[in-house]
């Protein structure tokens, strides 16, 4: 029961890191319809600024976060302006492709300065765990991260509820040609919808970056699970989003300890093919007849 | 002289100067660079049926490039199955899975497709890792002793030098261009387009759908993997990223997309220029030009940091071309050449 | 002699009926004119008809043969085609090769095909245009070349959703004489069109359909005076 319980709560903590990641991507698609093939290097992007900043200031990667986000909220609005905004009538591979290749840029440049070698992001609790009873224990840094990424998504939620630009890109997302005919800057929104996208990545790397490894490829595996987590919610859900991150993590958690951590990723993957066939709109979106 | 006799014609004469270059150039080297590019094309061209033609783009390719390896590999360091009877279990086991992959993924359309393309690769790249027993798991095969080849008692050759591969690789080059040639000089190359173009429309004119993208699947997935079990014996070494990655599968693609999807040049173009330039790169050949014309000294900063690091940023080079040919010339460099050959004419008219 | 039967047959999307209970038949080698105001599931019906949805209830009889059930491609073989209300050329290729597609659901052979598809190509009058791209050609020639791809694959039933849709009024004249002329090669049509002058002049018969149900059924003129299409059409014009 213990390493149920424990594998339960280690699936929880890692899987929100995975609802912010899947939740950035959902929103990109749902405002512009493009599926963003770069989420794992803009994640990855996210773990080297962060590593660039504790290794030269000093500042924890748990503080760091007040920086990385507005700066990777910059770099996706960027992106979003001077390269994904061209392509947003052009036919879905096109768009798909792009981003591939806008993916590769980031990880070679990255590889470029920094070689390709593991870097390891040593914090005083990397290592650290609670004890919360029962024999169960929880690592510190991902509860840590856990809590912060609860907050973002709480106080993104109220982003997107609350004010005023929050309903824009609702709107936007759900119908951008009427949005336009109801006088909202559907290309601001977009703008925006990219920058806190990459935003949401750059936080999750990181919240991950004390107890993962870092590498320019490190971001292949998260845009396939960022996918698996997206389908899963369906595709532009924010809710869905969350409720797959955690389920995503919970699986996996569970894969590794009742199968073997070297299946764990495929049983995701087949989770996401069945989804795929029996269930295209999603676990949370409408059945489209 | 008619144009299509001028072609055929053409197309000989490079065909005849392929056939002589190995009597005449004894570099290695150059042979070698030869082989990679006649893999190049293979693995375009096979992609180019089914996502050129038939508009499915699958970015699992992998899959079959790794599965044609991996097959012919396992049967010749294990079973010493000679390669060119191994490869047949290679092509039976790709039908197989290409099949099991069509039934799944053609039920989806568009980035839905894509993305369960990409998941199947990937189970299958995560399941060599995990079949130790089976594929060796992360540490690969290295199977790098040919049988001699031999026909009725005499040895034709026994793999001493790149020479053979040479001429496997131009025959299978020929034999993919060709293919192409004939699909799309068919009835199936027809559907194929109209397929592409539009899937309902198609099937209202008697098309059957999903016969036709699973008759494109297995035809490129059977090609991809002749360019796999190629791959594995002339590098003699296989393991799970290097066939089966994701990367693999980009760079199938991307072959494709960069010379021209949906033409039967594209994939050679395309070849022509990745090879040499992620050559180029590799080699520190860039560099090495950079510090000849006196841009970069040597000694300096820049100049060591580039030797030592840009060998490495290949596929950097894939990244950007990427994004200027997506948002420069959509139609790959087929595309820009016949749009500037169309405005020659209407200025000479 | 009914070339084609549509018995009882009900569509439902969720709990909503885009058709319900419609049944008529379509004699051989007339023209039977479907119309109704926007959304009476028109195109519904020839979505059912053809294979695109199963129909959820009732049958569809064609050439003495039950349809339900088979897809769209297996529809065209048996020799029923249709066109579409939003034009679907096959934009990259050439206006002959659009038509060489329908013409391969016959022959295997290139040669042969691109005969079959030229002879189509005069009977819409677009010879001129054979080597055009589709993609690039004005609406007016995107419709009739819908028309000659689908009489490319040699139906016996042509089902024509709005081709006049779009069209001024010289072209869609055009349309009408091609219409005539197709019926005159003893080819049976099954027409949805909006403009009901157009489609008084060409239909022998007229079903109309509103929301989802057969309103009532007739020769022209029988339809033209009936009080309920009248107030069916007047009603959507005050809407």
């Amino acid at each position: 029961m213990a390493v149920f319980m424990q594998s339960l709560i280690s699936g929880i903590l890692i899987g929100g890191v995975y609802a912010l990641i899947g939740i950035g991507l959902t929103l990109i698609f749902g405002v512009m319809r493009v599926i963003n093939f770069a989420h794992g290097d803009i994640l990855m992007v996210g773990m080297y600024l962060t590593y660039i900043i504790f290794t030269m200031l000093g500042i924890d990667p748990f503080v760091s976060v007040l920086i990385t986000f507005p700066l990777m909220f910059l770099f996706g609005g960027f992106l979003q302006k001077v390269f994904i905004n061209r392509v947003l009538n052009a036919l879905a591979q096109n768009q798909i492709l792009l981003t591939i290749g806008l993916g590769l840029i980031m990880s070679n440049t990255v590889m470029l300065i920094f070689t390709s070698d593991y870097k390891i992001l040593t914090t005083s609790y990397s290592s650290s765990t609670i004890q919360v009873g029962g024999g169960v224990s929880v690592s510190t840094p991902l509860l840590i991260s856990f809590l912060i990424t609860s907050a973002i998504t709480a106080a993104l939620y109220w982003f997107l509820l609350k004010t005023d630009t929050g309903q824009a890109i609702r709107a936007t997302a759900q119908d951008r040609d009427a949005a336009q005919l109801m006088g909202i800057n559907v290309k601001r929104m977009s703008i925006i919808a990219f920058g806190l996208g990459a935003a949401l990545a750059g936080t999750a790397g990181a919240l991950i970056s004390p107890t993962y490894y870092i590498f320019p490829q490190v971001g292949g595996v998260f845009t396939l699970k960022a996918f698996v987590i997206t389908v899963l919610g369906g595709m532009g859900s924010v809710v869905g989003a969350t409720l797959g991150g955690i389920l995503i993590g919970v699986t996996e958690s569970m894969s590794a300890v009742y199968v073997s951590s070297g299946w764990k990723d495929v049983i995701v993957f087949v989770l996401f093919l069945l989804v795929l066939l029996f269930k295209p709109s999603g676990l949370m979106g409408k059945s489209r007849t | 002289m008619d144009k299509t006799i001028l072609k055929a014609i053409a197309i000989l004469a490079v065909l005849g100067g392929l056939l002589a270059i190995p009597r005449f150039v004894d570099s290695p080297y150059a042979l070698h660079m030869m082989i990679l590019l006649f893999m190049s094309v293979m693995m375009g061209q096979s992609w180019n049926i089914l996502g050129g033609y038939a508009g499915q783009h699958s970015v699992g390719h992998a899959a079959y490039f790794g599965v044609g390896a991996y097959t012919t590999m396992m049967l010749m360091h294990t079973k010493q199955i000679a390669p060119w009877i191994g490869v047949w279990a290679g092509i039976a086991l790709v039908v197989v899975v290409a099949l099991i992959i069509g039934s799944i993924c053609f039920r989806l359309r568009g980035p839905y497709f894509v993305l369960a393309s990409i998941a199947v690769a990937e189970i299958l790249r995560l399941s060599a890792i995990n079949l130790t027993t089976l594929t060796n798991g992360a540490e690969g095969i290295l199977a790098t002793e040919l049988p001699p080849f031999k026909v009725g008692g005499a040895i034709i050759t026994d793999f001493a030098t790149k020479v053979p591969f040479y001429y496997i690789g131009l025959f299978l080059v020929v034999l993919t261009v060709g293919v192409t040639y004939l699909v799309q000089h068919s009835k199936l190359g027809y559907f194929f387009q109209a397929i592409r173009e539009d899937q309902d429309a198609a099937h209202s004119l008697g098309i059957s759908i999903s016969l036709y993208k699973n008759i494109a699947l297995v035809l490129s997935a059977v090609l991809t993997s002749l360019a796999g079990s190629f791959y594995g014996i002339y590098v003699g070494f296989v393991d799970p990223p290097t066939v089966l990655g994701l990367d693999v599968s980009v760079q199938i693609m991307l072959i494709c997309i960069i010379g021209g999807m949906g033409t039967l040049w594209g994939p050679v173009l395309g070849s022509l220029v990745l090879v040499p330039l992620s050559e180029a790169l590799r080699s520190n050949m860039i560099t090495e030009a950079l510090v000849k014309i006196g841009l970069v000294s040597p000694e300096s900063k820049i100049g060591i940091f580039l030797k030592e690091n840009l060998s490495h940023a290949h596929v950097l080079l894939y990244g950007i071309l990427v994004v200027v040919v997506i948002l420069f010339m959509p139609d790959g460099l087929m595309g820009f050449i016949k749009k500037l050959a169309k405005r020659r004419k209407q200025e000479a008219v | 002699m009914a070339i084609l039967e549509i018995k009882n047959v009900s569509k439902f999307f969720g709990g909503l009926a885009a058709n319900s209970n419609v049944s008529f038949s379509v004699e051989e080698g007339t023209i039977m004119g479907l119309i109704g105001p926007n959304g009476a599931g028109k195109t519904t019906l020839f979505n059912c008809i053809t294979g695109y949805y199963p129909p959820s209830k009732g049958e569809v009889v064609f050439d003495g043969r039950r349809m339900n059930g088979l897809d769209p491609d297996k529809v065209c073989m048996l020799g029923m085609v249709r066109t579409w209300q939003k034009v679907r050329p096959l934009a990259k290729l050439s206006v002959v090769d659009n038509v060489m597609v329908g013409a391969l659901a016959r022959t295997s052979s290139l040669k042969v095909a691109r005969e079959l598809a030229m002879e189509q190509i005069k009977v819409v009058r677009m010879e001129h245009r054979a080597d055009f791209i589709a993609g690039g050609l004005p609406i007016g020639e995107r419709k009739k070349l819908e028309v000659a791809r689908a009489l490319a694959t040699q139906p016996k039933l042509l089902l024509l959703d709005e081709v006049m849709g779009g069209l001024n009024p010289a072209e869609s004249e055009e349309i009408i004489q091609l219409i005539l002329d197709i019926k005159q090669r003893g080819l049976t049509q099954m027409v949805i069109e909006h403009d009901m002058k157009a489609i008084m002049r060409i239909s022998d018969r007229i079903v109309v359909l509103t929301s989802g149900e057969k309103l009532t059924e007739g020769s022209p003129q029988e339809v033209v005076s009936n009080p309920e299409v009248i107030s069916a059409y007047l009603g959507e014009a005050h809407a």
